[in-house]
């Protein structure tokens, strides 16, 4: 669907991003993840024709998006980083302008503008000028023009930034309510928003491709052991012994006076083995549970593992 | 390209910039014809009391001070119009939108021209109620007046043009604005220095590009193909310039 194949930009001497390739499926949701200044920007950009790279090829729908742009943009629906909009028009004219800009029929313009308005809930603000919406709003409109056309491909550079929870809440629902059909690429700095959303992850930093692969085997790839949190009522230190008893834990520590972290070896779970001893033992179990790497961890790690050689 | 039309049309007339300059346009017209409207009728007056044979040339009196003053209006309100068309996107971000929109850079250049010049277009029409007035007391010169709107319609689109090059130069509107006026002036006090250059070759291209002498002949009722021909090449020539700016910008990012 979105072929990215060596693709390097760089303004004057400052190389943006190098080499960065990578596929996206039909109906896939990649999550493209990186700090602020990484090129996730200036990859997006590319994708949209909105600038040439110095090298290298997108392609859109078998559409390059050089030679072919105005067949590639034709499929592609995007939400630029801060939603510009023209605050002096109103919501209803910009979204008939698009329509128009975008090549929609004139026979389904109508239809077409008012689906969209209803989709993302846009009713009572139509005939609002857009410099007088909220942050939510202006979010919701900037996705209506990106989806007037009804593109299979979707683009958002930072869809929540700058929301308040709520509103946050509101247009994940939207962008999960999209997927399905749709190829969307979506870039974000905040990682549980991409671990909920999306089904790969691309991690970038520095211009370059860190890794990319689905969540969980990122997950799977960077965890060489496994953490158990124990919460026990009572005789912690007794309970840390017998622990420590157990064949395939490598390391054991508290962190107050009832918790217990506990390492052990990743292809085994052993939990049901320290359940039994430590209940066996008459210590009362609160709690036993698995602790997943969280996003932000596998982000640290990658960025941080990448810029080790550097330092 | 009728979207970009239309959206540009949209802003100017939903957003105050037309009505703005509009009325102060229509305003100071007002002042000028007023003034030239007095002088007629002092000149009008005199010829009566010593009983002249002499008839007062409209065209010369009344016709031509009043256009040549517009032609003066519309160098100091075209950079104000112009202004907004590329900055404006540059700053909010809605270039981002519209260049990535299946829209050629080239119509997108030319929805914004045809806007900037309807614009214009309409603030003109709106003086033409000055001429129904005229009409009123003595029937003017139409072919002179035909000629004359014609002449400064096509010296706004070459300003005009200046000015979408401008634009697209830079984020900040006051500094697009400022650019296209001092543009404006160097191609118009051009011809001054004319005289001055010894070479008659160089002398008389100094002549030819001066974006006031071309107007003169429209001024006195005279449509020439030269003329014309002038104007849409000096319009042609900056928004072909425009178009490299923004290829430009779009590589360097």
């Amino acid at each position: 669907m979105i072929t990215i194949d060596g693709l390097t930009k760089a303004y004057g001497p400052k190389i943006a991003i190098s080499n960065v390739s990578f596929k996206v499926n039909r109906g896939e949701v990649l999550g493209f993840l990186g700090p602020n200044g990484a090129g996730k920007t200036t990859t997006m950009k590319i994708i949209t024709s909105f600038m040439p790279p110095t090298s290298g090829h997108v392609s859109v729908m078998e559409y390059d998006t050089v030679k072919d742009s105005m067949k590639s943009r034709q499929c592609i629906g995007y939400l630029p980083e801060n939603t510009p909009l023209y605050p002096d028009m109103r919501v209803k004219t910009f979204l008939k302008f698009v329509a128009r800009a975008k090549g929609v029929k004139k026979v389904n313009m109508a239809s077409r503008v008012n689906k969209v308005i209803c989709e993302f809930g846009l009713e009572e603000v139509q005939n609002t000028v857009i410099a007088t919406l909220s942050k939510g709003f202006r979010q919701r409109v900037g996705l209506a023009q990106a989806l007037i056309n009804d593109p299979p491909v979707l683009i958002l550079d930072e869809p929540t930034i700058g929301l308040d929870p709520k509103q946050i809440y509101e247009i994940r629902q939207l962008i999960k309510d999209l997927s399905g059909s749709r190829t969307i690429i979506l870039s974000s700095h905040i990682l549980p928003e991409v671990s909920q959303l999306c089904d790969r992850v691309a991690i970038i930093n520095k211009g370059k491709i860190v890794a990319i692969d689905r969540t969980q085997s990122l997950k799977a790839r960077l965890q060489d052991h496994s953490s158990i949190i124990i919460k026990v009522g009572q005789r912690l230190e007794e309970a840390l012994k017998i622990i420590e008893g157990v064949e395939g834990v490598l390391s054991v520590s508290s962190s107050n006076s009832s918790i217990l972290n506990v390492e052990t070896i990743k292809d085994r779970d052993l939990r049901p083995v320290m359940a039994e001893k430590i209940v066996g033992a008459g210590i009362p179990l609160l709690e036993i549970v698995r602790k997943e790497m969280s996003l932000e961890e596998i982000f640290m790690e990658l960025i941080t593992e990448e810029e080790g050689p550097d330092a | 390209m009728r979207s970009v039309y239309f959206k540009e049309l949209s802003i100017y007339f939903s957003s105050p910039i037309f009505y703005v300059i509009a009325s102060i346009f229509i305003c100071i017209s007002g002042i000028f014809f007023y003034n030239a409207m007095v002088y007629v009728s002092l000149l009008a007056t005199k010829i009566a009391q010593y009983q002249m044979e002499t008839g007062v040339d409209m065209n010369e009196v009344l016709l031509r001070p009043v256009f040549s003053d517009m032609s003066m209006l519309i160098v100091f309100i075209v950079p104000i119009i112009s202004m907004r068309l590329y900055a404006e996107e540059s700053s909010l971000g809605t270039i981002e939108l519209l260049f990535t929109y299946p829209l050629s850079d080239l119509s997108v250049l030319v929805a914004k021209y045809l806007a900037g010049l309807t614009v214009l277009f309409c603030i003109l029409a709106i003086t033409s109620v000055l001429m129904a007035l005229m009409a009123v007391i003595a029937v003017p010169d139409w072919g002179v007046v035909f000629s004359s709107y014609i002449g400064l319609v096509l010296m706004g689109g070459a300003i005009l043009s200046l000015g979408v090059f401008a634009s697209s130069l830079t984020k900040n509107q006051i500094i697009a604005a400022a650019l296209t006026l001092g543009l404006v002036l160097g191609f118009w006090v051009i011809g001054w220095f004319a005289g001055a250059v010894p070479n008659t070759a160089a002398s008389e291209f100094l002549q030819e590009i001066s974006l006031i002498s071309h107007l003169s002949r429209f001024l006195k009722g005279m449509v020439t193909i030269k003329d014309i021909v002038f104007y849409v090449c000096f319009s042609v020539f900056f928004l072909a310039l425009t178009l490299r700016i923004l290829d430009s910008h779009r590589w360097r990012g």
